[in-house]
């Protein structure tokens, strides 16, 4: 049996177990932000996303990103809609094609951090609260922006600093 | 992280904590379908008419669900208040330069607030009355279908389970880095955005590679025990549709067909 339709090829089973894990690690971060003021919260589940893409390449990780999503949203409580899961799939799946067996090169995860955040973050996120809950888009769209704004540098710093870290490339290594 | 509860479920015994995973969550999603066909008074009286014969199946005390709300707070706050001032149709009751209240604006608002209220609790009910674990085995079992296109559903499974099996694991890891880094001198939680990503990066590492660690000796583990990939395996959980996942499947698909006949 060939799964080659989807281009979803076997994976070992070290890299079964690994993905595993790095979705254990998707629903943990998810909850865990960091508040510097109150109207700003920065989460760090794209370093898991990140490693994903990394590790196992843009089909996998949006595979497993998506699924993370619909058991947290349903473990959580909060309301479960189909986009937020394509928002979490196409997130995983950019940072694949701009990371996944690559050189880890400034230029790449700065790229691959605006595409997200400008695509999946502003404008999908936005419009799914705008289909589910008829909150105005182009209301919302300003303050989700200036979020954005802010967290994106951010997040490049962390990948850059997490990605150059030579434990992290010495894991990708043993795969 | 002292906050962090995995998971929201609280065990009982109620008719829709004995309902099957699966049809849980399909009715969960039928009822959000129905609330975005909702138009009229009547038609939002029928939700939450279903919304109210769920809660009393289920058991489940309204603190709980009024906590479900507090995570969307401000959206829907955001929501109701730009509906109340930037509404227009209707009789004008009192407006100042472009911010006015009518009374249709009003309606819709009450209108969105309800459809806030009803999603929001609905989706609470299912994770309250479903374990986890449970909820897993559903989205297995409901994935199925997709592997027709030859979607590896069974690699994902074992991957799910193995991530909810390492969610407490992990969790206690981090706290005890977290107290390792503490003991060392490192302030979480203080000082400017700058300071808190510094403490966190040296939090972070140590986690992944104990997660690493820890899925390779699984992996090395699962080798030595056969596993060879998802396919061809028997199951040890299996889940039943009973009488009564028919019972309320008919019930809800009852009050679809009613919404849409009393909607406008």
């Amino acid at each position: 049996m060939k799964t080659l339709d989807l281009g979803l090829n076997r994976l070992s089973t070290r890299k079964t177990a690994v993905l595993g894990v790095l979705m254990a690690l998707q629903l943990i971060l998810s909850r865990f932000s960091l508040s510097p003021t109150p109207m700003f919260r920065l989460s760090f589940t794209f370093v898991a996303t990140v490693l994903m893409a990394i590790w196992v390449g843009p089909l996998w990780a949006s595979a497993a990103s998506a699924l993370t999503d619909i058991i947290g949203t349903l473990m959580m409580g909060t309301p479960y809609f189909v986009g937020f899961t394509i928002s979490a799939m196409l997130g995983a799946f950019i940072y694949g094609v701009f990371l996944y067996e690559q050189k880890p090169s400034v230029w790449r995860i700065i790229a691959s951090q605006i595409l997200v955040a400008l695509i999946v973050n502003l404008v999908l996120n936005t419009l799914w609260l705008t289909l589910m809950y008829q909150t105005p888009f182009w209301a919302l769209l300003p303050a989700r922006g200036l979020k954005e704004l802010i967290s994106t540098p951010i997040q490049i710093i962390i990948v850059y600093i997490i990605l150059k870290n030579s434990t992290v490339r010495n894991l990708g290594n043993r795969l | 992280m002292d906050k962090f509860i995995f998971g929201r479920y609280i065990p009982g015994d109620s008719w829709v904590h004995r309902m099957d995973p699966r049809s849980k969550m399909l009715l969960s999603f039928f009822f959000i379908f129905m609330i975005f066909f909702a138009n009229n008074l009547l038609s939002y009286g029928l939700v939450f008419v279903v919304l109210f014969l769920a809660i009393m199946m289920a058991r489940v005390s309204v603190g709980f669900l009024l906590k479900g709300l507090k995570p969307l707070l401000w959206l829907m706050v955001f929501t109701v208040l730009i509906q109340v001032f930037f509404g227009a149709g209707g009789e004008v009751y009192w407006s100042w330069w472009t911010l006015q209240i009518t009374h249709d604006g009003l309606i819709s608002a009450a209108f969105i607030l309800l459809r806030f209220l009803a999603i929001i609790m609905m989706s609470t009910i299912l994770t309250l009355t479903t374990k986890p674990l449970q909820i897993a085995d559903g989205v297995e079992s409901l994935l199925k279908p997709l592997k027709v296109i030859h979607f590896p559903v069974e690699t994902l499974a074992l991957m799910l389970s193995l991530a909810l099996r390492f969610v407490p694991t992990l969790m206690d890891e981090a706290q005890k880095i977290m107290d390792a880094q503490r003991a060392r001198g490192v302030d979480f939680g203080s000082g400017g955005i700058k300071q808190q990503v510094k403490t966190v990066v040296p939090l972070l590492i140590p986690l992944f590679m104990n997660a690493f660690n820890r899925a390779e000796d699984i992996a090395t583990a699962m080798d030595a025990r056969g596993y060879r990939d998802g396919k061809n395996r028997t199951k040890y959980r299996e889940l039943i549709w009973q009488r009564r996942d028919t019972i309320s499947s008919l019930i809800f698909v009852l009050s679809g067909i009613i919404l849409f006949l009393i909607r406008n």
